[in-house]
Protein backbone atom coordinates (compact mmCIF):
# COMPACT_ATOMS: atom_id res chain seq x y z
CA UNK A 1 0.00 0.00 0.00
CA UNK A 2 1.09 3.51 -0.71
CA UNK A 3 2.20 5.40 2.36
CA UNK A 4 0.68 9.16 2.08
CA UNK A 5 4.07 10.70 3.17
CA UNK A 6 6.45 8.66 1.34
CA UNK A 7 5.74 10.33 -2.41
CA UNK A 8 7.33 7.95 -5.36
CA UNK A 9 9.70 9.81 -7.68
CA UNK A 10 6.78 11.09 -9.87
CA UNK A 11 4.79 12.48 -6.65
CA UNK A 12 8.02 14.37 -5.10
CA UNK A 13 8.00 16.43 -8.37
CA UNK A 14 4.19 16.50 -8.65
CA UNK A 15 3.62 15.23 -12.04
CA UNK A 16 1.64 12.68 -13.63
CA UNK A 17 3.28 9.26 -15.04
CA UNK A 18 3.07 10.35 -18.71
CA UNK A 19 4.50 13.90 -17.97
CA UNK A 20 6.67 15.28 -20.65
CA UNK A 21 10.29 16.20 -20.79
CA UNK A 22 8.78 19.65 -20.60
CA UNK A 23 6.57 19.25 -17.99
CA UNK A 24 9.26 17.45 -15.96
CA UNK A 25 11.73 20.26 -16.33
CA UNK A 26 8.83 23.00 -14.90
CA UNK A 27 8.13 21.06 -12.24
CA UNK A 28 11.94 20.54 -10.94
CA UNK A 29 12.48 24.15 -11.58
CA UNK A 30 9.16 24.83 -9.10
CA UNK A 31 9.65 22.56 -6.63
CA UNK A 32 13.44 23.27 -6.06
CA UNK A 33 12.61 26.93 -5.87
CA UNK A 34 9.89 26.03 -2.84
CA UNK A 35 13.25 24.19 -1.32
CA UNK A 36 16.08 26.84 -2.39
CA UNK A 37 17.77 28.19 0.60
CA UNK A 38 16.15 31.75 0.48
CA UNK A 39 12.36 30.30 -0.11
CA UNK A 40 9.74 31.96 1.42
CA UNK A 41 7.89 28.54 1.30
CA UNK A 42 10.24 26.80 3.50
CA UNK A 43 12.55 28.77 5.27
CA UNK A 44 10.95 28.50 8.78
CA UNK A 45 8.92 24.80 8.63
CA UNK A 46 12.88 23.50 7.82
CA UNK A 47 16.19 23.93 8.89
CA UNK A 48 19.38 24.16 5.92
CA UNK A 49 19.53 20.76 6.73
CA UNK A 50 16.35 19.14 6.44
CA UNK A 51 15.74 21.44 3.31
CA UNK A 52 19.09 20.22 1.79
CA UNK A 53 18.19 16.76 2.17
CA UNK A 54 14.44 17.58 0.02
CA UNK A 55 16.71 19.38 -2.73
CA UNK A 56 18.90 16.05 -2.94
CA UNK A 57 15.90 14.13 -2.96
CA UNK A 58 14.43 16.23 -5.99
CA UNK A 59 17.72 16.39 -7.78
CA UNK A 60 18.01 12.39 -7.57
CA UNK A 61 14.29 12.10 -9.16
CA UNK A 62 14.87 14.58 -11.86
CA UNK A 63 18.05 13.02 -12.17
CA UNK A 64 16.25 9.52 -13.44
CA UNK A 65 13.19 10.66 -14.57
CA UNK A 66 15.10 13.21 -17.28
CA UNK A 67 16.77 9.90 -18.48
CA UNK A 68 14.62 7.86 -20.63
CA UNK A 69 15.98 4.51 -19.91
CA UNK A 70 16.71 5.27 -16.55
CA UNK A 71 13.20 6.41 -16.29
CA UNK A 72 11.70 3.27 -18.46
CA UNK A 73 13.26 1.00 -15.32
CA UNK A 74 12.33 2.91 -12.77
CA UNK A 75 8.33 2.96 -14.57
CA UNK A 76 9.10 -0.82 -14.40
CA UNK A 77 10.05 -1.39 -10.83
CA UNK A 78 6.75 0.67 -9.66
CA UNK A 79 4.92 -1.53 -11.86
CA UNK A 80 0.60 -0.57 -12.29
CA UNK A 81 0.09 1.22 -15.95
CA UNK A 82 2.47 0.49 -18.71
CA UNK A 83 4.21 3.70 -19.92
CA UNK A 84 3.25 5.80 -22.45
CA UNK A 85 4.47 5.25 -25.87
CA UNK A 86 7.16 7.30 -26.67
CA UNK A 87 6.69 10.09 -29.34
CA UNK A 88 10.08 10.18 -30.62
CA UNK A 89 9.45 13.41 -32.71
CA UNK A 90 10.95 16.38 -31.68
CA UNK A 91 7.74 18.78 -31.06
CA UNK A 92 7.16 20.76 -34.06
CA UNK A 93 6.68 23.76 -32.26
CA UNK A 94 9.64 24.71 -33.54
CA UNK A 95 8.61 24.53 -36.95
CA UNK A 96 5.28 26.68 -36.76
CA UNK A 97 5.96 29.26 -34.57
CA UNK A 98 6.08 32.71 -35.77
CA UNK A 99 8.85 34.86 -36.23
CA UNK A 100 10.35 36.46 -33.20
CA UNK A 101 9.15 37.69 -30.49
CA UNK A 102 6.82 34.66 -30.16
CA UNK A 103 5.06 33.55 -26.85
CA UNK A 104 7.27 33.17 -23.50
CA UNK A 105 7.02 29.53 -21.96
CA UNK A 106 4.47 30.23 -19.25
CA UNK A 107 6.37 28.82 -16.25
CA UNK A 108 2.76 28.48 -14.54
CA UNK A 109 0.24 26.42 -16.05
CA UNK A 110 -2.62 24.81 -14.86
CA UNK A 111 -4.01 27.92 -12.66
CA UNK A 112 -7.79 28.03 -13.38
CA UNK A 113 -10.19 31.17 -13.07
CA UNK A 114 -7.61 33.88 -13.44
CA UNK A 115 -8.25 34.80 -17.16
CA UNK A 116 -9.20 38.31 -17.46
CA UNK A 117 -12.95 38.40 -19.46
CA UNK A 118 -13.78 40.64 -22.33
CA UNK A 119 -15.55 43.28 -20.05
CA UNK A 120 -11.65 43.94 -18.34
CA UNK A 121 -9.94 46.77 -19.91
CA UNK A 122 -7.13 46.32 -22.38
CA UNK A 123 -4.28 48.28 -20.45
CA UNK A 124 -1.46 48.24 -18.92
CA UNK A 125 -2.62 46.56 -15.96
CA UNK A 126 -3.59 43.75 -18.08
CA UNK A 127 -0.69 43.47 -19.90
CA UNK A 128 0.64 42.54 -16.15
CA UNK A 129 -2.38 40.49 -15.18
CA UNK A 130 -1.61 37.75 -18.41
CA UNK A 131 1.99 37.95 -17.36
CA UNK A 132 1.68 37.32 -13.67
CA UNK A 133 -0.79 34.35 -14.71
CA UNK A 134 2.33 32.68 -16.61
CA UNK A 135 4.38 33.01 -14.11
CA UNK A 136 7.05 35.39 -16.51
CA UNK A 137 9.01 37.93 -14.65
CA UNK A 138 10.12 41.19 -16.82
CA UNK A 139 12.96 40.51 -17.44
CA UNK A 140 12.65 37.61 -18.86
CA UNK A 141 10.11 39.07 -21.14
CA UNK A 142 13.06 41.94 -21.82
CA UNK A 143 15.08 39.08 -22.74
CA UNK A 144 12.90 37.87 -25.35
CA UNK A 145 11.60 41.56 -26.94
CA UNK A 146 14.70 42.99 -26.30
CA UNK A 147 12.73 45.96 -25.09
CA UNK A 148 14.43 47.70 -22.25
CA UNK A 149 12.71 46.28 -18.60
CA UNK A 150 12.53 49.62 -17.63
CA UNK A 151 9.75 50.33 -20.94
CA UNK A 152 8.12 47.38 -19.96
CA UNK A 153 7.20 48.38 -16.72
CA UNK A 154 6.23 51.81 -18.04
CA UNK A 155 4.06 50.51 -19.97
CA UNK A 156 2.28 48.05 -17.48
CA UNK A 157 2.05 51.26 -15.00
CA UNK A 158 1.30 53.11 -18.29
CA UNK A 159 3.60 56.30 -17.29
CA UNK A 160 2.70 57.56 -20.77
CA UNK A 161 4.87 60.76 -20.00
CA UNK A 162 8.17 58.38 -19.81
CA UNK A 163 7.33 56.28 -22.69
CA UNK A 164 8.85 57.15 -26.45
CA UNK A 165 7.09 58.38 -29.53
CA UNK A 166 3.70 56.55 -30.00
CA UNK A 167 5.01 54.12 -33.07
CA UNK A 168 7.68 52.47 -30.96
CA UNK A 169 5.25 52.24 -28.14
CA UNK A 170 2.97 50.19 -30.69
CA UNK A 171 5.92 48.07 -31.15
CA UNK A 172 6.48 47.19 -27.80
CA UNK A 173 3.15 46.54 -26.75
CA UNK A 174 2.51 44.15 -29.53
CA UNK A 175 5.51 42.27 -28.70
CA UNK A 176 4.60 42.25 -25.24
CA UNK A 177 1.02 41.16 -25.94
CA UNK A 178 2.36 38.28 -27.78
CA UNK A 179 5.15 37.52 -25.01
CA UNK A 180 1.60 36.63 -22.59
CA UNK A 181 -0.36 35.48 -24.98
CA UNK A 182 -2.34 38.23 -25.71
CA UNK A 183 -3.48 38.79 -29.62
CA UNK A 184 -2.28 42.27 -30.86
CA UNK A 185 -4.82 43.02 -32.98
CA UNK A 186 -7.26 43.10 -29.61
CA UNK A 187 -4.66 44.73 -27.34
CA UNK A 188 -3.22 47.37 -29.40
CA UNK A 189 -5.78 49.65 -30.75
CA UNK A 190 -7.41 50.12 -26.93
CA UNK A 191 -3.76 50.67 -25.84
CA UNK A 192 -2.70 53.07 -28.19
CA UNK A 193 -6.16 55.08 -27.53
CA UNK A 194 -5.26 55.42 -23.66
CA UNK A 195 -2.01 56.86 -24.68
CA UNK A 196 -3.23 59.14 -27.21
CA UNK A 197 -5.89 60.01 -24.70
CA UNK A 198 -3.40 60.50 -22.01
CA UNK A 199 -0.95 62.40 -24.46
CA UNK A 200 -3.87 64.72 -25.60
CA UNK A 201 -3.86 67.82 -23.08
CA UNK A 202 0.06 68.30 -23.34
CA UNK A 203 -0.01 71.70 -25.18
CA UNK A 204 2.52 71.80 -28.61
CA UNK A 205 1.46 68.50 -29.94
CA UNK A 206 4.71 66.43 -29.36
CA UNK A 207 3.94 63.78 -27.66
CA UNK A 208 7.97 62.54 -27.01
CA UNK A 209 10.05 63.70 -24.16
CA UNK A 210 13.13 63.36 -25.41
CA UNK B 1 -10.89 34.80 6.18
CA UNK B 2 -7.75 33.96 8.47
CA UNK B 3 -4.05 34.37 8.15
CA UNK B 4 -2.32 34.09 11.42
CA UNK B 5 -0.19 37.49 10.66
CA UNK B 6 -2.03 40.86 11.15
CA UNK B 7 -2.35 43.64 8.50
CA UNK B 8 -2.03 40.71 5.57
CA UNK B 9 -5.48 41.76 4.13
CA UNK B 10 -8.09 39.67 5.66
CA UNK B 11 -10.40 42.19 6.26
CA UNK B 12 -9.83 43.87 3.24
CA UNK B 13 -10.84 40.35 1.16
CA UNK B 14 -13.63 39.91 3.49
CA UNK B 15 -15.20 43.18 3.06
CA UNK B 16 -14.71 43.03 -0.75
CA UNK B 17 -15.85 39.30 -1.25
CA UNK B 18 -18.97 40.19 0.09
CA UNK B 19 -19.37 43.37 -1.56
CA UNK B 20 -19.20 41.45 -5.14
CA UNK B 21 -21.11 38.62 -3.61
CA UNK B 22 -24.01 40.94 -2.70
CA UNK B 23 -23.41 42.92 -6.25
CA UNK B 24 -23.99 38.95 -7.88
CA UNK B 25 -27.36 39.48 -6.12
CA UNK B 26 -26.39 37.49 -3.24
CA UNK B 27 -27.96 37.71 -0.08
CA UNK B 28 -24.96 38.18 1.95
CA UNK B 29 -23.65 38.76 5.97
CA UNK B 30 -20.22 40.23 6.70
CA UNK B 31 -19.27 38.94 10.31
CA UNK B 32 -15.88 40.94 12.17
CA UNK B 33 -15.21 38.27 14.71
CA UNK B 34 -12.39 40.31 15.22
CA UNK B 35 -13.16 41.76 18.79
CA UNK B 36 -9.98 43.27 19.69
CA UNK B 37 -9.36 44.98 16.89
CA UNK B 38 -12.17 45.43 14.82
CA UNK B 39 -12.16 47.16 10.85
CA UNK B 40 -14.53 45.77 8.93
CA UNK B 41 -17.12 48.47 9.44
CA UNK B 42 -14.51 50.98 8.20
CA UNK B 43 -14.37 48.89 5.37
CA UNK B 44 -17.79 48.48 4.68
CA UNK B 45 -18.50 52.08 4.77
CA UNK B 46 -20.66 51.89 8.48
CA UNK B 47 -18.56 54.44 10.25
CA UNK B 48 -20.18 54.27 13.56
CA UNK B 49 -21.98 50.64 13.89
CA UNK B 50 -25.03 50.65 15.98
CA UNK B 51 -24.88 47.34 17.20
CA UNK B 52 -21.79 44.16 17.73
CA UNK B 53 -21.02 40.92 17.69
CA UNK B 54 -20.06 41.51 21.63
CA UNK B 55 -23.20 42.00 22.59
CA UNK B 56 -24.47 38.81 21.50
CA UNK B 57 -21.01 37.20 23.10
CA UNK B 58 -22.01 39.02 26.25
CA UNK B 59 -25.70 37.61 26.13
CA UNK B 60 -27.40 41.30 25.38
CA UNK B 61 -28.82 40.69 22.65
CA UNK B 62 -29.60 36.70 22.34
CA UNK B 63 -30.68 36.95 18.22
CA UNK B 64 -27.76 37.71 15.77
CA UNK B 65 -30.20 38.82 12.96
CA UNK B 66 -30.87 41.86 14.86
CA UNK B 67 -27.33 42.88 15.27
CA UNK B 68 -27.07 42.74 11.15
CA UNK B 69 -26.82 46.25 9.79
CA UNK B 70 -27.45 47.73 7.17
CA UNK B 71 -24.63 48.65 4.97
CA UNK B 72 -24.19 51.23 1.99
CA UNK B 73 -24.31 47.98 -0.22
CA UNK B 74 -27.52 46.54 -1.18
CA UNK B 75 -27.69 42.79 -0.94
CA UNK B 76 -24.55 43.40 2.13
CA UNK B 77 -25.10 43.33 5.81
CA UNK B 78 -22.92 43.64 8.46
CA UNK B 79 -22.32 42.41 11.94
CA UNK B 80 -19.73 44.60 13.40
CA UNK B 81 -17.41 43.83 16.26
CA UNK B 82 -16.99 47.59 17.79
CA UNK B 83 -17.10 48.50 21.57
CA UNK B 84 -16.20 44.52 22.77
CA UNK B 85 -15.57 43.46 26.31
CA UNK B 86 -11.64 43.47 25.99
CA UNK B 87 -11.33 41.84 28.94
CA UNK B 88 -12.96 38.55 27.25
CA UNK B 89 -13.39 39.65 24.03
CA UNK B 90 -13.98 36.34 22.67
CA UNK B 91 -16.10 33.93 23.77
CA UNK B 92 -15.81 30.64 25.70
CA UNK B 93 -16.10 27.44 23.98
CA UNK B 94 -20.14 27.02 24.91
CA UNK B 95 -20.69 30.25 23.79
CA UNK B 96 -18.72 29.56 20.79
CA UNK B 97 -20.88 26.54 19.61
CA UNK B 98 -23.68 28.61 19.77
CA UNK B 99 -22.02 31.24 17.85
CA UNK B 100 -21.32 29.14 15.29
CA UNK B 101 -24.95 27.58 14.56
CA UNK B 102 -26.59 30.61 14.88
CA UNK B 103 -23.92 32.41 12.14
CA UNK B 104 -25.38 29.62 10.18
CA UNK B 105 -28.89 30.20 10.48
CA UNK B 106 -29.05 33.87 9.54
CA UNK B 107 -31.28 34.90 6.76
CA UNK B 108 -28.56 34.57 4.14
CA UNK B 109 -27.58 32.87 1.32
CA UNK B 110 -23.11 33.53 1.85
CA UNK B 111 -21.56 34.62 5.66
CA UNK B 112 -18.36 36.04 4.88
CA UNK B 113 -16.83 35.83 8.48
CA UNK B 114 -13.71 37.76 8.67
CA UNK B 115 -11.30 36.47 11.38
CA UNK B 116 -8.60 38.26 13.53
CA UNK B 117 -5.05 37.71 13.89
CA UNK B 118 -3.11 34.84 15.78
CA UNK B 119 -4.40 31.67 15.96
CA UNK B 120 -6.32 32.21 19.43
CA UNK B 121 -8.89 28.71 19.74
CA UNK B 122 -11.76 31.07 18.79
CA UNK B 123 -10.43 32.43 15.97
CA UNK B 124 -9.44 28.46 15.10
CA UNK B 125 -12.72 27.47 15.29
CA UNK B 126 -14.00 30.29 12.89
CA UNK B 127 -11.96 29.46 10.50
CA UNK B 128 -13.02 25.39 10.48
CA UNK B 129 -16.46 26.10 10.71
CA UNK B 130 -16.85 27.76 7.26
CA UNK B 131 -17.96 25.62 4.11
CA UNK B 132 -14.44 27.23 2.67
CA UNK B 133 -11.76 28.16 4.77
CA UNK B 134 -9.70 31.31 3.07
CA UNK B 135 -6.09 31.69 4.50
CA UNK B 136 -4.36 34.95 3.35
CA UNK B 137 -1.08 35.58 3.47
CA UNK B 138 1.49 38.20 2.05
CA UNK B 139 4.82 37.27 -0.13
CA UNK B 140 7.01 38.17 3.00
CA UNK B 141 8.52 35.20 5.76
CA UNK B 142 6.98 36.69 8.24
CA UNK B 143 3.56 36.29 7.03
CA UNK B 144 3.94 32.98 5.48
CA UNK B 145 5.42 31.35 9.00
CA UNK B 146 2.27 32.49 10.43
CA UNK B 147 0.56 31.24 8.11
CA UNK B 148 2.12 27.86 8.56
CA UNK B 149 1.68 28.22 12.37
CA UNK B 150 -1.91 29.18 11.81
CA UNK B 151 -2.49 26.27 9.58
CA UNK B 152 -0.71 23.87 11.96
CA UNK B 153 -3.51 24.86 14.88
CA UNK B 154 -6.11 24.72 12.81
CA UNK B 155 -5.04 21.00 11.66
CA UNK B 156 -4.84 19.80 15.32
CA UNK B 157 -7.91 21.67 16.45
CA UNK B 158 -9.63 19.89 13.36
CA UNK B 159 -8.28 16.72 14.65
CA UNK B 160 -9.33 17.22 18.24
CA UNK B 161 -12.85 17.53 17.24
CA UNK B 162 -12.89 14.60 15.29
CA UNK B 163 -11.44 12.13 17.25
CA UNK B 164 -13.84 10.57 19.86
CA UNK B 165 -11.76 8.32 22.13
CA UNK B 166 -10.32 10.55 24.92
CA UNK B 167 -6.99 9.17 25.10
CA UNK B 168 -6.51 9.91 21.05
CA UNK B 169 -7.49 13.65 22.01
CA UNK B 170 -5.45 13.93 24.84
CA UNK B 171 -2.28 12.66 22.17
CA UNK B 172 -3.87 15.58 19.71
CA UNK B 173 -3.78 17.88 22.75
CA UNK B 174 0.13 16.99 23.00
CA UNK B 175 0.71 17.38 19.93
CA UNK B 176 -0.24 20.69 19.17
CA UNK B 177 2.42 22.35 21.32
CA UNK B 178 5.18 22.97 19.23
CA UNK B 179 7.83 21.50 21.70
CA UNK B 180 5.72 18.21 23.04
CA UNK B 181 8.45 15.70 24.52
CA UNK B 182 7.35 13.09 21.89
CA UNK B 183 8.87 13.97 19.26
CA UNK B 184 5.60 14.68 17.03
CA UNK B 185 6.78 17.60 14.61
CA UNK B 186 4.50 16.89 11.57
CA UNK B 187 0.75 15.12 11.08
CA UNK B 188 2.51 12.16 9.83
CA UNK B 189 4.25 11.56 13.05
CA UNK B 190 0.54 12.24 14.87
CA UNK B 191 -1.25 9.74 12.72
CA UNK B 192 1.37 7.10 13.01
CA UNK B 193 0.37 7.58 16.79
CA UNK B 194 -3.00 7.50 16.62
CA UNK B 195 -2.93 4.83 14.06
CA UNK B 196 -0.98 2.45 16.78
CA UNK B 197 -3.00 3.52 19.47
CA UNK B 198 -6.49 2.79 18.07
CA UNK B 199 -7.01 1.55 14.00
CA UNK B 200 -10.32 3.06 14.12
CA UNK B 201 -9.57 6.36 15.22
CA UNK B 202 -6.91 6.35 12.50
CA UNK B 203 -9.26 5.86 9.63
CA UNK B 204 -10.87 8.84 11.30
CA UNK B 205 -7.63 11.04 10.88
CA UNK B 206 -7.37 10.19 7.48
CA UNK B 207 -10.47 10.61 6.33
CA UNK B 208 -10.81 14.57 8.52
CA UNK B 209 -7.42 14.98 6.71
CA UNK B 210 -8.64 14.47 3.50
CA UNK B 211 -12.04 17.20 4.35
CA UNK B 212 -9.23 19.53 5.81
CA UNK B 213 -8.79 21.98 2.51
CA UNK B 214 -7.67 25.42 2.84
CA UNK B 215 -7.84 27.56 0.33
CA UNK B 216 -4.74 30.12 -0.28
CA UNK B 217 -5.05 33.62 -1.21
CA UNK B 218 -1.63 35.28 -1.59
CA UNK B 219 -2.25 38.93 -1.30
CA UNK B 220 -0.40 42.10 -2.70
CA UNK B 221 2.01 40.03 -4.89
CA UNK B 222 4.44 42.64 -6.96
CA UNK B 223 6.69 39.87 -9.12
CA UNK B 224 6.00 36.34 -10.75
CA UNK B 225 7.57 35.16 -7.86
CA UNK B 226 5.37 36.27 -5.77
CA UNK B 227 2.18 34.44 -7.68
CA UNK B 228 4.34 31.27 -7.49
CA UNK B 229 4.47 31.41 -3.61
CA UNK B 230 0.95 29.67 -3.41
CA UNK B 231 2.09 26.99 -5.51
CA UNK B 232 5.35 26.36 -2.98
CA UNK B 233 2.93 27.02 -0.25
CA UNK B 234 0.69 24.07 -1.37
CA UNK B 235 3.46 22.01 -1.90
CA UNK B 236 4.42 22.05 1.55
CA UNK B 237 1.07 21.88 2.64
CA UNK B 238 1.04 18.47 0.62
CA UNK B 239 4.71 17.10 1.40
CA UNK B 240 4.84 18.47 5.09
CA UNK B 241 1.45 18.45 6.16
CA UNK B 242 -0.19 16.18 3.96
CA UNK B 243 -3.30 18.24 3.31
CA UNK B 244 -4.54 19.06 0.17
CA UNK B 245 -4.75 22.92 0.11
CA UNK B 246 -6.05 24.88 -2.74
CA UNK B 247 -4.28 27.56 -4.21
CA UNK B 248 -7.50 29.93 -4.42
CA UNK B 249 -5.58 33.03 -6.04
CA UNK B 250 -3.73 36.55 -5.65
CA UNK B 251 -4.41 39.89 -5.44
CA UNK B 252 -2.04 42.09 -6.67
CA UNK B 253 -0.35 45.21 -4.74
CA UNK B 254 -2.09 48.53 -5.83
CA UNK B 255 -2.68 52.21 -4.51
CA UNK B 256 -5.96 51.90 -5.13
CA UNK B 257 -6.70 49.83 -1.88
CA UNK B 258 -5.06 52.59 0.55
CA UNK B 259 -7.28 54.86 -1.72
CA UNK B 260 -10.08 52.92 -0.70
CA UNK B 261 -9.34 52.59 2.89
CA UNK B 262 -8.55 56.38 2.89
CA UNK B 263 -11.43 56.76 1.92
CA UNK B 264 -14.03 54.48 3.61
CA UNK B 265 -15.67 52.59 1.39
CA UNK B 266 -15.29 49.40 -0.41
CA UNK B 267 -12.25 49.36 -3.08
CA UNK B 268 -14.84 47.76 -5.16
CA UNK B 269 -17.21 51.13 -5.08
CA UNK B 270 -14.34 53.28 -4.81
CA UNK B 271 -12.12 51.95 -8.39
CA UNK B 272 -14.42 48.66 -9.62
CA UNK B 273 -11.42 48.88 -12.73
CA UNK B 274 -8.80 48.61 -10.80
CA UNK B 275 -6.30 45.61 -10.92
CA UNK B 276 -6.52 44.63 -6.91
CA UNK B 277 -10.79 44.85 -7.31
CA UNK B 278 -10.68 42.79 -10.49
CA UNK B 279 -8.51 40.22 -8.61
CA UNK B 280 -10.80 40.16 -6.34
CA UNK B 281 -13.37 39.75 -8.71
CA UNK B 282 -11.91 36.74 -9.99
CA UNK B 283 -11.38 34.91 -6.62
CA UNK B 284 -15.31 35.67 -5.68
CA UNK B 285 -16.11 34.12 -9.13
CA UNK B 286 -13.75 31.36 -8.25
CA UNK B 287 -15.77 30.36 -4.53
CA UNK B 288 -19.39 30.99 -6.65
CA UNK B 289 -18.44 28.19 -9.54
CA UNK B 290 -17.55 26.37 -6.62
CA UNK B 291 -14.77 24.40 -8.24
CA UNK B 292 -10.96 23.65 -7.25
Amino acid sequence: MKNAFEPDLYELLEIERDASPTELERAYRITRAAWADDSLATYSLFGEDDAAAVRERLDRAYEVLSDPERRARYDASLGGPPPAPDEGVPAPELVERPVAPAQVEPEITGFEGFEDSDDDPYDGARLRRARMRHGIGIDRIAEVTKINPTYLRFLEEEQFDDLPAAVYVRGFVTAYARCVGLDPARVVPPFMERLRAAREPEPGGRPERR
Amino acid sequence: VAGGKGGVGKTFLSANLGVVLARAGRRVVAVDTDLEGANLHTWLGVPHPSASLSDYVAGREPDLTRLALETPVPGLRLVAATHSHLATPQPDAERRVELLLALRRLPCDYVVVDCGAGAHAATVDYFLSGDESLIVMHPEPTSVENAYGFLRAAFFRCMEVAMRKDEVRARVREAMDQRNTRGIRTPGDLLREVEAMDPEEGRRFVETMRRFAPRIVVNEVESAEDVKLGFQVRLVCRRFFGVEADYLGYVNRDDAVREAVLARRPLLDVRPQSDAAIYVRRIARKLLEGGR
